[in-house]
């Protein structure tokens, strides 16, 4: 306040204007609940998550009556644009805003900035899209939860499913940067455990585009199966390379990280292709049910694991809120920590307290060829159903340390 | 050759693979026909830009040029992601060019035989034209003396906006040459420009047979440091740009007084 | 000479003051740092000549260096900032032995070519970097032992030793020293015959500039509990130079103009929604800021080529840059 009597008189007037106080005062007891959704609304992750996701909340704000605690519920959607420091900045912008739950945050690097401001400023995030599980290991919090998926799950649950129906012999394509040796050393547990192992795992340079080096000496190198343990631009363009060796003839092809969006756009490039996914909006009829609602919404589209996760993480913190009776953070990870619940998108779901790792029941799916797909955007065929104690990283190998 | 760093060649390269997706999508042109008209299409406009703006920059300092170009990538790049979204587009290999060539010693697909082809061809005819024919001569001279060439009744404005198209269009036509490999989306062009960039200073602005040299070594090294040692691989292409630059400032190939 | 830039400075001075109440704090800190960037590259290209095409690689070097030594020691965060201009200056001094014998567009390559080697480093070496993930800080630390959590506290302390560094980059252009740079850009050939070895002035702003970028890098990242790779992208490179050229090449307080203008601007296209242009639907432009900044960039090399303040420095009848 005494700043502003030091500037001048036109500078003052323009002070007087905006709202001195720190806005986190003004929203203690009354008025809106504030959902931050912190996501990508329209670059590479928009359609796995982006608008999709903000309609998914909004559908959970309005299922749950609009209210909660006697005070209207409201949504604010937040455009990360990829970046880690404008994930931060905004998530401290909304925290000091009166937010009180970071929703999201698709891409490890904005969940781990936002995980970090969460623990500062003692308000819960929940991550759905950032694929880390870092998040639960060395950057775990006590104001952060993993709602949906991790690095650990997809290969684990890939991984040991292939390895334990026959597929003993791998050769990866890996990228070299962290994501890529995440899934790789994850990926080798798990198909080890199950008496297989990667004959060679090819380290591909950042930028790759060229992959044809690497799918002669896989085809050479006769495998049961190629992990092509990479995302997004990388995925594609392998994948291509490998239909361009005919290489899914030869062996079974198993991707580290895909969704439902990323068929949606690239059919034909993905069609043979084996992962694991949080949820299949066709995997049982309260899945179908509920993407039916999305659908109506979002012309005809059908929701993503992601988008499913927001709803479900959205409806099951307001739950807690309402049972805590306060949006205080520390009371609501009280309620929460170890408490188990069902819902269309979590099967078995448990708010593991040890690190907050969410587990739930995890998918492993073919992506079916075109000729296959009997309605639009039913690209999966479920082999498996993985139950979340063993999808996820057990208790006992957590490598959280505690500090709460 | 024209002392323009066009920042922007990279979005021509984007916008030739678009304009090969948007040609099959709207108006089923098959792949062979895009080698042709997408290049065209591309550097009709890069002809468009030339006269219209970047001619404005050519009396002052190059320097000028990279930041208008620099913006021009900007701006295409949004415009191609506002139509036609972020993730991009497939592109399958023409049917006729699948499947896989044995070439004795080692299995190689057909489609990457015939970039390689192409690319000679191209090469070999862009290094005819400029080093070989009447009309490279009188480009190689109005780069070297504006004044003189226009003292001799020819037009160098003309003359330049062709070579700066066709050199766009060249761009477009790598960039249809790379739909069917790689997924066509709008920051394609961003992954290859500065790598061009390296390979054109590392062969000497202006000599187009240390470009083509320089580019094929370089992607012959860049493959065996990816064998030898992967992490290296791609810094690689900037440790010899430096090294170059250092002990020949006008590239392997360049002559050596355009310092500036 | 002081009444000249008198008012400018006192705008700035009033402006940086009330900030971070007029936006958001964290905010505010990233517009002065990003204004201190922009300086650096300033000092080189508007009195020396020199467009760096990489200046990320010293304010993301810096900012890495800082983030890392915070995170892995507890040191004070002015150990952790001055090891990160410690940093970028080296860097600077050993790249600028190579580079500033080249002009023009040689000078943007190898500048950009070296920042490209740190780019790939800084993915590739994932145990200290932390990859694409970033390095992300659990505090600010403490400075001579206060705690810098509070963000607009944290912000006053940058200003002040931005304004610092402002301060001395205009010291230095108005010195001897930056009499004999101005003469080098007037005519490099006679400042050699008038016996004065060029390249060293050249390495020495060079250096400076790097030590610059790199204490804005460092208060960036630590500003932000964050150093990732955006910090040593190329695009990064190139905003700077555009917040440079769009405030005035060689007037320093302009890039500071340009790079508030770029921020604020970016700031602002982000936060729009939907909406219709001339009927025609755009959905949100988030990510879209570039194609706005690009325009107005494009604008500015085409039309406005001394920049912002460097238009109004004209426009009143002085001469930009003339000391």
């Amino acid at each position: 306040m005494r700043l502003s009597r030091t500037v001048p008189a036109a500078l003052a007037l323009a002070l007087l204007s905006t709202s001195f106080s720190t806005p986190a005062a003004r929203a203690a007891d009354s008025g809106p609940i504030k959902i931050a959704l912190i996501t990508d609304m329209s670059g590479v992750y928009a359609a796995l998550a982006g608008p999709g996701a903000a309609e998914a909340v909004k559908m959970a704000v309005e299922d749950f009556g609009g209210k909660v605690l006697n005070r209207p519920i409201v949504v604010d959607v937040v455009d990360h644009r990829n970046q880690g420091p404008i994930a931060n900045a905004k998530a401290r912008e909304e925290f000091d805003n009166g937010a009180e739950l970071a929703l999201d945050m698709t891409n490890s690097a904005t969940a781990l900035a936002v995980a970090e401001v969460a623990k500062e400023r003692h308000k819960l995030a929940i991550v759905t899209g950032g694929a880390t599980s870092a998040l639960t290991g060395a950057a775990c919090n006590k104001y952060t939860y993993h709602y949906a998926y991790d690095t650990y799950a997809l290969a684990h649950s890939t991984g040991s499913y292939i390895a334990g129906a026959g597929g003993k012999t791998w050769y990866g394509i890996v990228p070299d940067y962290a994501f890529g040796a995440q899934m790789l050393s994850d990926f080798t547990d798990a198909v080890e455990a199950k008496g297989g192992k990667f004959i060679k795992a090819d380290k591909m340079p950042l930028g790759t585009t060229d992959f044809s080096s690497y799918m002669i000496a896989a085809k050479n190198a006769h495998p049961d199966v190629l992990g092509l343990l990479n995302a997004g631009a990388d995925t594609v363009n392998s994948m291509k390379a490998a239909k361009q060796f005919q290489l899914d003839k030869q062996m079974k092809i198993a991707v580290g990280l895909l969704f439902l969006s990323d068929v949606d756009a690239l059919p034909d490039v993905f069609a043979g292709s084996r992962i694991t996914t949080s949820w299949y909006w066709n995997e049982d009829k309260a899945a179908r049910a509920w993407a039916d609602r999305y659908a109506a919404r979002m012309h005809g589209l059908r929701p993503t694991d992601i988008q499913a996760a927001d709803y479900s993480a959205t409806w099951q913190w307001l739950s807690a809120v309402k049972a805590a009776g306060t949006v205080d953070a520390d009371a609501v990870v009280k309620y929460l920590d170890g408490r188990q619940f069902n819902d269309f998108y979590a099967h078995d779901g448990q708010w593991r307290a040890r690190d907050h790792r969410v587990t739930h029941d995890m998918y492993v799916v073919d992506v079916l060829p075109k000729e296959e797909v009997k309605e639009p955007h039913a690209w999966f065929k479920i082999l498996q159903t993985i139950p979340g104690a063993r999808a996820f990283r057990p208790e006992s190998q957590s490598t959280c340390k505690k500090d709460w | 050759m024209l002392r323009v760093v066009n920042f922007a060649h990279g979005a021509m390269y984007m916008l030739g693979a678009f304009a090969t997706y948007y040609g099959a999508q709207l108006f089923h042109v098959p792949f062979f026909a895009a080698l042709i008209i997408a290049p065209l299409a591309v550097g009709a406009f890069g002809i468009l830009l030339e006269t219209t703006l970047l001619r404005r920059l050519y009396g002052l300092d190059p320097i000028y040029n990279l930041l208008l170009t620099f913006a021009l990538v900007l701006v295409i790049e949004d415009v191609m992601r506002l139509l036609a979204g972020p993730l991009g587009s497939p592109y399958s290999t023409p049917d006729a060019l699948g499947g896989i060539t044995n070439l004795g010693f080692t299995l190689y697909p057909t489609y990457k035989l015939f970039v390689i082809v192409v690319s000679l061809v191209v090469c070999l005819a862009a290094w005819w034209i400029v080093e070989l024919t009447p009309v490279g001569a009188r480009i190689r001279a109005a780069t070297e003396n504006p004044v003189l060439v226009r003292a001799l009744g020819i037009d160098v404005r003309r003359l330049v906006t062709g070579t700066f198209g066709v050199g766009v269009a060249l761009a477009a036509l790598a960039g249809v040459l790379a739909a069917p490999t790689t997924n066509v989306q709008p920051s394609m062009g961003d992954s290859v420009i500065i790598y061009t960039f390296a390979i054109v200073v590392i062969g000497g602005l202006g000599s187009i047979v240390g470009s083509i040299a320089a580019g094929f070594a370089l992607g012959l090294l860049q493959t065996i440091g990816a064998i030898v040692f992967p992490p290296i691989s791609t810094t690689l292409i900037f440790i010899v740009m430096v090294i170059v630059i250092v002990f020949r400032p006008a590239g392997l190939f360049g002559k050596p007084e355009s310092a500036r | 000479m002081t009444q000249r830039i008198g008012p400018v400075a006192l705008i700035l001075a009033v402006v940086g003051l009330a900030l971070p109440w007029l936006v958001y704090p964290v905010v505010a800190i990233d517009l002065a740092c990003f204004a201190l960037f922009a300086v650096s590259l300033d000092l080189l290209f508007g009195f020396v000549g020199l467009l760096s095409f990489g200046q990320a690689l010293f304010w993301g070097g810096g900012g890495y260096l800082a983030a890392i030594t915070l995170a892995r020691t507890h040191v004070d965060a002015g150990i952790a900032i001055v090891i990160g201009i410690v940093y970028a200056m080296l860097l600077a001094a050993i790249v600028g032995a190579i580079a500033v014998r080249r002009a023009g567009i040689y000078f943007a390559m190898i500048t950009l070519g070296v920042a490209q080697i740190q780019y790939f480093s800084a993915f590739q070496l994932t145990d200290i970097t932390g990859g694409e993930n970033g390095l992300n800080l659990h505090s600010r630390g403490t400075l001579f032992g206060f705690a810098l959590e509070n963000d607009r506290l944290y912000y006053y302390v940058a200003l002040v030793l931005i304004a610092l560094a402002v301060w001395f980059a205009v010291r230095l252009v108005r010195s001897p020293f930056g009499g004999v740079l101005r003469a080098m850009r007037e005519n490099e050939t006679r400042t050699i015959a008038l016996g004065y070895r060029v390249n060293r002035y050249k390495l020495a702003v060079f250096t400076i500039a790097g030590g610059l970028a790199g204490l804005a890098g460092a208060l960036y990242a630590i500003g932000n509990h964050l150093a990732g790779l955006e910090m040593v992208d190329w695009h990064t490179s190139g905003a700077v130079v555009m917040m440079t050229v769009l405030g005035g090449v060689g007037t320093i307080f302009g890039p500071i103009v340009g790079a508030g203008l770029f921020e604020s601007l970016d700031y602002f296209v982000s936060k729009m929604g939907a909406f219709d242009f001339f009927g025609v639907h755009i959905p949100s432009i988030g990510e879209e800021t570039n194609m706005v900044m690009g325009f107005v960039f494009a604008l500015c090399v085409l039309l406005f080529r001394r920049g912002i303040v460097g238009e109004i420095l004209a426009r009143v009848g002085k001469r930009p840059g003339s000391g």
